[in-house]
């Protein structure tokens, strides 16, 4: 994290809010006074001018803490965003509905926590030291009234106390019984194509009608309850107002039902008078605030499931081919099982798996690298259970989906193996067969890319897969039908190039393709 | 783009008039309370300089009387207001969403609406409407504050009230102007922003496996970034906007404060008050110009939920349930022509993404059928046809079956009203659920989770059989029938099934790539579909 003063400086701006709204009472008290004691026209324009220049420095402070806070949310969504998104990038294929709801809980939840540290952690920490400051302030107007502003806050405290305990509660509550209203209108909409099917549209419209109803009042009965302590708050705020007037006024008519404690002028009587207000307005912004509070807090846990426990131990990475073994292997979707599987394949042998699509093929290449879950027996890798051998980042990859990244075509290729020079990339860019693209486009390796792989064809975007895999030059393959869906001639050309460079590697070819198949020195068809 | 919210205020305008009124009555006295005490301690000062004479003349048990009920009215009108409020905007909000609902039932393509982005921003959507409904009050709380501080600032004199009118007018102005050019721009980039964000992840998300095999995280995370700068540059210029907006409230409480001052020609007292009571005023304004400013966010939410809701239709008619006609299928597409009589059966198979489900989809009617899907009912084109009466005709299980977060009994009931237990239970016996039902603890109370969790893939799925049993259709349409149950299972169900369809004498379009759910059909009744992409 970053220093301290920054964390705090959303909190600081609150603070310098309420000293400027002690510069902006004492502005107005001096303004008043000069006017009693009957003072010229060019005091009371200077004294109106100081009012304007400390609501300008009240409003700039407003908008300081705004930026601050909205900063300090920044670095701690950023922060998060680190945490939660490498997960979120190797989730499992194949399970599209959780990975929606993966990313939309990845970047709406993040998004959340922004009020509550933009606005509501700088708000409670300057709800502590404002009011004081402001009670000090007081003092020096009058020491009763800022006693006054101090001695509310007790009853005030306890109040509080009494009715946060049930209001959080009952807020709680609340939240609880609209979000499940929520889930159940989502739930309804979800399921629109059996309601509409069935024609059932009258009656669960009625369900759910009733329901929301239902909700609303005992929200409503909840709420009376959580409004209590903002109640408090409004009190105690009117409380301290008219206390202080009623002190005040009776001090200058002299007709304290008690012996003066200090004589006071109209300056002085003012000046606390436009304070007591300002005395109670950070806690009411912080009650304010508490919606963000509660949101964030929800957010926090969703994101804490999210994000992956600690970084993994170092684990050992493989050392030329590895013999692959899977024994009797179930992968479990929870929903769907499929398996047992149980193929051998000895260090620097290929073996290509064929079988009709569903069947799980992929699932088991997904399966070694840890993307699918294992329900049942064992991976290993030269003898040693598969999770606990370094796989990622140590193997060679294509599949039907090549990620991009913003950058040139060198960079992309590149990315397998960040160190290779240029030439090495060169070298594997023409071996996969993307020459003569480079030299149509006339911009050689520099072809500049989105993230999509903009304006590359199918059969380009696979042969920078390719490039790749011949880049990384890693001692185990892992090819998730390379060739489906390009034509036969590109389809031939990498097998070919695949053929003569996967010599001496363990290697696992996932294809429907009998030519790839030939490539491997063992085929299985998987049923 | 109202009308949906308007129709929902109605009912609950009652309730919102009460909650302005307490909302200005707080206002009101909140202001009156600042302004008379201003006044009553100046004008005590002054009387206490003239002497005990002038100090004991000055009357003080009213205003001070004064100060103490405001005190007390200001909490007590504010806590009605916020009950009120709440209570007229959750009450509205409910309608809405009943509103909502009924008029989604009625888009024609429904399943675009059930997609789970569409749904969550639904809901997100519609949170921006109760923050908008809870502010409601703001409007009238603004008026009553202008309105009581111009009456006291006219007491100091014409000029100040004009002076505060001129103020006020120019603040509203400045929200109104403000708002689109501070605020629309950002609200914009960032709902555009966070959509691509979320867009990119999906595309990323597709290549994990190559991600993880060369360790690409953090490249990727590198890329993704340009991104949410975009998003942590827009945001944070929407709060900016939103705090230069309120800040424009501040410093007009300022400048009104001075005003007050030099242009007053009133006595001190008076003058003081005029001050404290222009400050309230402008105060009163925050809740109304924080609505503004919202506004942004609203309006996109609200023409959202319209564009979603589709255009208020006729109430969806009733389907004939008597006899519904559909005594025949014909297809004729892909060069196939074939036509099936009711109690006739059809098996379908061929390669995924043939468009099997589709097929089912379009015949069950929640597929909108194109001009020339190639089907027809009763010798009349599915397009021709209302939804509705297609609909009537037909009694589908999915191939993903669907289920509500309910009970059995629930999920089961959609079907048809009026169901009795014993009609459920024969229904289960069909799709072989019965056993299964009977050993859970609360039996057709069971409660099966969100969207069936609780339930496994082969239970979910014969629910889903034995309710498109009990709507008792004239055909039943099912999609994959075996999926996720083991052979056994599977035999016994399609030995039910074989019974209840001679005995019910429905027809059924089955799609499977079993075996033994294409021999219920018959032989030579399975069509192979080719191909479509």
């Amino acid at each position: 994290m970053s220093n301290p003063l920054d964390r705090q400086a959303a909190a600081l701006f609150w603070i310098g809010d309420s000293g400027a709204a002690i510069l902006m009472a004492a502005a107005l008290a001096g303004a008043v006074a000069s006017m009693e004691q009957g003072a010229g026209q060019g005091h009371l324009a200077l004294a109106a001018g100081g009012l304007i220049a400390a609501a300008l420095l009240r409003a700039g402070m407003q908008i300081g803490a705004t930026n601050a806070g909205e900063a300090a949310a920044m670095r701690v969504k950023t922060n998060w965003r680190q945490r939660v998104y490498p997960g979120i990038l190797v989730a499992a294929p194949g399970d599209r509905r959780m990975l929606g709801e993966a990313v939309a809980d990845a970047v709406d939840r993040i998004e959340d926590l922004g009020g509550f540290h933009a606005r509501f952690l700088p708000l409670r920490r300057a709800a502590v030291l404002s009011p004081l400051i402001i009670a000090i302030a007081a003092v020096f107007g009058s020491w009763v009234a800022g006693v006054i502003m101090l001695a509310t806050l007790i009853p005030f405290a306890m109040g509080m106390a009494l009715a946060g305990t049930a209001a959080a509660r009952a807020a709680a509550r609340q939240l609880d019984a609209l979000s499940r209203l929520s889930g159940l209108f989502v739930d309804r909409v979800r399921a629109l194509p059996v309601i509409v099917a069935f024609a059932a549209q009258d009656r669960i419209g009625r369900h759910l009608a009733d329901a929301t109803r239902e909700v609303a009042a005992r929200t409503i009965d909840v709420l009376k309850v959580a409004f209590v302590s903002s109640a408090i708050i409004e009190f105690f705020a009117a409380l301290s107002v008219a206390l202080v007037a009623l002190y005040c006024g009776f001090n200058l008519l002299g007709i304290l039902p008690f012996p003066a404690p200090e004589k006071l002028t109209l300056g002085q009587a003012l000046f606390v008078l436009v304070l007591a207000p300002e005395f109670y307005l950070p806690m009411r912004r912080l009650a304010a605030a508490y919606h963000d509070k509660q949101v964030g807090e929800a957010a926090v846990e969703r994101l804490e499931a999210l994000a992956p426990a600690s970084p993994p131990a170092p684990k050992p990475a493989i050392e030329g081919p590895p013999a692959l073994r899977f024994d009797g292997v179930v992968i479990d979707y929870g929903e769907t099982a499929i398996g047992p599987f149980t193929l051998d394949i000895p260090a620097g042998t290929s073996l290509a798996l064929r079988g009709s699509t569903g069947v799980g093929k992929s699932s088991l290449l997904h399966a070694l690298l840890g993307l699918a879950p294992i329900g049942g027996g064992r991976i290993l890798v030269d003898g040693r259970d598969a999770a606990e051998v370094a796989l990622p980042g140590h193997v060679g990859w294509a599949g039907q989906t090549v990620a991009f990244v913003p950058g040139t075509l060198a960079d992309n290729i590149r990315l397998a193996r960040p160190d290779a020079d240029d030439a090495a990339v060169e070298a594997v860019a023409h071996l996969a067969g993307l020459g003569p693209m480079i030299e149509a486009r006339g911009q050689g390796l520099a072809l500049p890319l989105d993230h999509r792989g903009s304006g590359l064809s199918g059969g380009e975007r696979r042969r920078v897969g390719i490039a790749r895999v011949l880049l990384k030059d890693a001692p185990l393959w892992l090819l998730d039908e390379p060739t489906a869906d390009l034509d036969a001639g590109s389809a031939a050309d990498i097998a070919g190039i695949l053929a003569s460079a996967a010599k001496g590697r363990t290697v696992l070819i996932v294809t429907h393709s009998a030519e790839l198949a030939a490539i491997a020195t063992k085929e299985m068809v998987l049923s | 783009m109202d009308l949906l919210l308007a129709e929902a205020i109605g009912p609950e305008r009652r309730a919102f008039r009460i909650a302005g009124l307490l909302a200005s009555a707080a206002t009101i006295a909140a202001v009156l309370l600042l302004g008379l005490s201003g006044w009553f301690i100046t004008g005590a000062a002054l009387a206490g300089l003239g002497g005990v004479l002038a100090a004991q003349g000055f009357n003080y048990l009213v205003p001070s009387a004064m100060i103490r009920l405001l005190a007390i009215v200001r909490t007590t009108a504010r806590y009605g207001e916020r009950l009120y409020g709440h209570r007229a905007a959750l009450m509205a909000l409910a309608a809405v969403r009943a509103r909502l609902f009924d008029r989604i039932l009625s888009v024609r393509d429904v399943r675009a609406v059930s997609a789970g982005d569409a749904v969550t921003r639904l809901v997100q959507d519609i949170g921006a409407l109760e923050d908008n409904l809870v502010r409601k009050p703001a409007l009238p709380a603004a008026f009553a504050g202008a309105a009581i501080g111009l009456a006291l600032a006219w007491l100091a004199s014409p000029w100040t009230s004009l002076a505060l009118l001129a103020l006020l007018a120019g603040l509203v102005l400045w929200a109104h102007l403000a708002t689109p050019r501070l605020l629309a721009s950002a609200a914009t980039d960032m709902a555009e922003a966070l959509a691509r964000l979320k867009a990119s992840m999906v595309d990323y998300a597709a290549a994990s496996p190559e991600i993880l095999a060369y360790d690409l995280a953090p490249a990727i995370g590198r890329s993704l970034a340009v991104e949410t700068a975009e998003l942590d540059s827009a945001r944070p210029r929407f709060a900016r906007g939103e705090a230069i907006i309120d800040a424009g409230l501040v410093l007009g409480g300022g400048i009104a404060m001075g005003a007050m001052l030099i242009f007053s020609h009133a006595s001190l007292p008076v003058t003081v008050l005029a001050v404290l009571a222009a400050a309230g005023a402008i105060e009163a304004l925050s809740g109304y110009v924080r609505g503004v400013s919202r506004g942004a966010l609203v309006a996109a939410a609200l023409s959202r939920l319209e564009g979603m809701a589709g255009q208020p239709s006729a109430p969806v008619r009733k389907a004939t349930a008597s006899m519904a006609p559909a005594r025949t299928i014909a297809f004729d597409r892909d060069g196939m022509n074939i036509r099936i009589m009711a109690g006739e059966r059809l098996g379908i198979s061929g390669k995924s993404g043939s468009g099997k489900t589709s097929l089912l989809e379009t015949l069950a009617g929640i597929r909108p059928a194109g001009e020339h899907c190639g089907i027809a009912l009763d010798d009349q084109l599915l397009a021709s046809l209302p939804s509705e009466d297609v609909r009537a005709a037909f009694a589908l299980s999915p191939q993903d079956a669907q289920l509500l977060s309910g009970t059995i009994r629930d999920n089961l009931r959609v079907a048809r009203p009026g169901l009795s237990d014993e009609r459920l239970w024969a229904a289960l016996e069909v799709a072989c659920l019965a056993v299964d039902i009977r050993a859970m603890p609360h039996g057709l109370d069971q409660w099966v989770g969100d969207g069936g969790a609780r339930l496994s893939g082969g239970q979910r799925k014969r629910l889903s059989i034995a309710r498109a049993l009990l709507a008792g259709r004239p055909w039943l349409l099912l999609d994959e029938p075996s999926e996720g149950l083991d052979m056994a299972t599977e035999a016994r169900l399609a030995g039910h099934l074989d019974a209840w369809l001679r005995e019910t004498g429905t027809g059924v379009v089955v799609v499977s790539h079993r075996p033994i759910f294409l021999s219920l059909v018959g032989k030579g009744r399975t069509i192979n579909l080719k191909d479509r992409r």
